[in-house]
């Protein structure tokens, strides 16, 4: 019983982190388009004439796709037509089974590795549940009965099978190095150090390897530059053409929780996942009072900044609109000044003289916050990569998939192979 | 437990297969077929065979039906007007189900009460990758590299075959 409620437990955690990060990413990739091409972006949704920088403008969205009439063309192939949203969705999320986001939480003596499905063959796993995420775009093309869903659906799946194949050859490298299959030996496998000094990730053991994986990986998401199945200015739409309200939603979700597995995927990976460099799990538990201390005066010092950037606009910005807009930076300046207190009432619990059981929880909870926040950096980059790049032609697609990165992919797993075997190392 | 779900993932293979056959529609079929190529899966993960389990549903749910789909919808095209009506789903197959579902409990009951000498004694990771790398690159190496010598004639047979035809046309 036992069992159940900890992988219940820990589905839900999962979960919610990837529900939360849809909504905000949408918010930052708004946000961030708008930075890169200089402009104000969202801004005029508001509640009560308040508008939190935006923040509402992912409210808006869901409420106007819940109740936005469900139009369907009449020549579509009904059963496929609805399976290919679900289909979409439940691929996206199923893949967060076998991440790892943690060691271990160690609770009244009891070790609960922190990973929902530590399978033997998870890195396979995450490989065959992106190859099944085909279907959900080719159906949606051809139920659609439409041609320019039609062209995205095939070009989604000529995309898809290239570029799953230098996928699996950049990621063969790390298999070679680790000796496993199992993501969580992967991660715990980059916690050491190369050197003594350069801690031993994946994007240093292979550094090709990374270069090869992210591009594949930005590919089977279908985002810029890699978004011919959508191209809006050749094909509309694409394979979501002739889906609305929660079905579209359904497809634009999707969009984001690959967007949040790629990034886990990378960083499980090739960045250590939950490792955090010269700072293996035995010395932050030694240490776990001193970076609590260093962590809590962090968030003091930087809530407080922000507060007095507040404070300052709003003495600059006084009766600027004339209306509840002019209490935007008061409020905000209110936030920060709540965070920094609660983080000053923190030290009153005196964090310096934890115990050793709250000390392995400690450790936890800076490993998985470790882990969130390389998921939060790549998911960023993903945007960061959309604004900056200009969509690929369709044969420079095909030409870079099958004519670069599959020989690139052979030539580094011939290469490791060839160091490991002259170093005697590998499993 | 673990017999009633392999029952059910062989009666949903079986299910899957029979389905494939009787669709009117290519791609329909097809996508039957991925399910029963789903339901094997099944069968071979809850007959410890994880390694197996995974590569059934990457290759062949992932790669190669996902290429006959290309092919299917490149060679048809969207579905016309017309077709719509002719691509119903028959109704009649649902009578299998019944049967099916007996023969699930039925055989989930059998082979409850047959006891199982093999399940205690499966050695740690047994499945996994490595023992079946060293049966495929140790014992039977050299059956594994005849079978993709043959694979390679059936690809090179196929392009001359391809190419032969474009130049009579």
């Amino acid at each position: 019983m036992d069992i159940v409620l900890e992988s219940l437990a820990k589905i839900v955690f999962m979960f919610l982190l990837i529900m939360g990060m849809v909504p905000a990413l949408i918010w930052a990739e708004r946000k961030g388009a708008a930075f890169i091409q200089d402009r104000t972006g969202p801004n005029r949704a508001s509640i009560a004439g308040i508008r939190l920088a935006g923040l509402v403008h992912p409210i808006a969205d869901v409420l106007k796709l819940v109740f936005k009439e469900d139009i369907a063309p009449t020549h579509r192939h009904r059963a496929l037509y609805n399976l290919a949203p679900w289909l979409v969705m439940t691929v996206a999320v199923s893949t967060y089974a076998v991440i790892p986001f943690g060691d271990y939480l160690e609770l009244g003596g009891k070790r609960i590795p922190l990973v929902v499905a530590d399978l033997q063959v998870g890195l396979l796993y995450v490989l065959a549940v992106a190859s099944l995420g085909t279907y959900g775009v080719v159906l949606a093309g051809w139920a659609a009965n439409n041609k320019f869903t039609f062209l995205g659906g095939i070009r989604a799946t000529a995309q898809m099978i290239s570029y799953e194949i230098s996928m699996g050859l950049a990621v063969m490298g790390l298999m070679l190095i680790f000796g496993t299959l199992r993501l969580t030996d992967i991660v715990a496998g980059q916690g050491g150090l190369l050197f003594g000094f350069l801690p031993m990730w994946g994007v240093v053991l292979q550094p090709l390897g990374f270069v090869l994986f992210i591009t594949a990986v930005y590919a089977e998401t279908n985002r810029n530059p890699f978004d011919l199945p959508e191209g809006e200015s050749e094909i509309v739409a694409g394979y979501h053409l002739e889906y609305s309200s929660l079905k579209f939603a359904l497809f634009f979700m999707a969009e984001y929780c690959h967007m949040v597995v790629g990034a886990a995927m990378i960083s499980a990976l090739y960045f250590g996942g939950y490792q955090i460099p010269w700072l293996p799990r035995p010395r932050l538990e030694q240490n776990a009072g001193l970076l609590l201390v260093i962590m809590l005066a962090a968030i003091i010092a930087v809530s407080l900044w922000f507060a007095v950037l507040f404070l300052r606009r709003v003495q600059r910005e006084k009766g600027k609109f004339g209306d509840a807009r002019d209490r935007e930076p008061v409020l905000g300046a209110g936030l920060w000044l709540v965070i920094a207190a609660a983080a000053a009432g923190a030290f009153l619990l005196r964090p310096w003289e934890i115990g050793p059981a709250g000390a392995s929880v400690a450790a936890t909870v800076f490993q998985v916050g470790a882990f969130v926040g390389k998921v939060v950096f790549f998911a960023w980059l993903f945007i960061w990569v959309r604004w900056t790049l200009p969509r690929f032609r369709y044969d420079q697609l095909m030409r870079l998939g099958w004519k670069v990165m599959l020989p690139l992919g052979l030539a580094n797993l011939v290469v490791t192979a060839l160091v490991l075997a002259a170093v005697g190392g590998g499993k | 437990m673990e017999a009633f779900l392999f029952w059910s993932c062989g009666a949903l293979m079986v299910l899957g297969g029979v389905m494939m056959v009787l669709q009117r529609s290519a791609v329909v079929a097809a996508l039957w077929l991925v399910f029963a190529f789903i339901a094997a899966s099944g069968v071979f993960a809850v007959l410890h065979a994880p390694f197996l389990a995974i590569m059934q549903v990457l290759v062949y749910a992932g790669a190669i039906m996902v290429l006959f789909l290309f092919v299917i919808m490149m060679l048809q095209g969207p579905v016309m007007e017309g077709e719509r009506k002719r691509m119903a789903l028959p109704l009649w197959p649902a009578a299998a189900i019944p049967p099916l579902a007996v023969l699930v409990l039925v055989g989930a009951w059998v082979s409850q009460r047959t006891p199982e000498p093999l399940r205690t004694a499966l050695p740690d990771g047994f499945g996994g990758p490595r023992d079946v790398a060293a049966a495929l690159l140790g014992r039977y190496l050299l059956a594994f590299e005849l079978i993709s010598v043959v694979l390679l004639v059936a690809i090179v047979g196929a392009l001359a075959l391809g190419h032969g035809e474009r130049k009579a046309s």
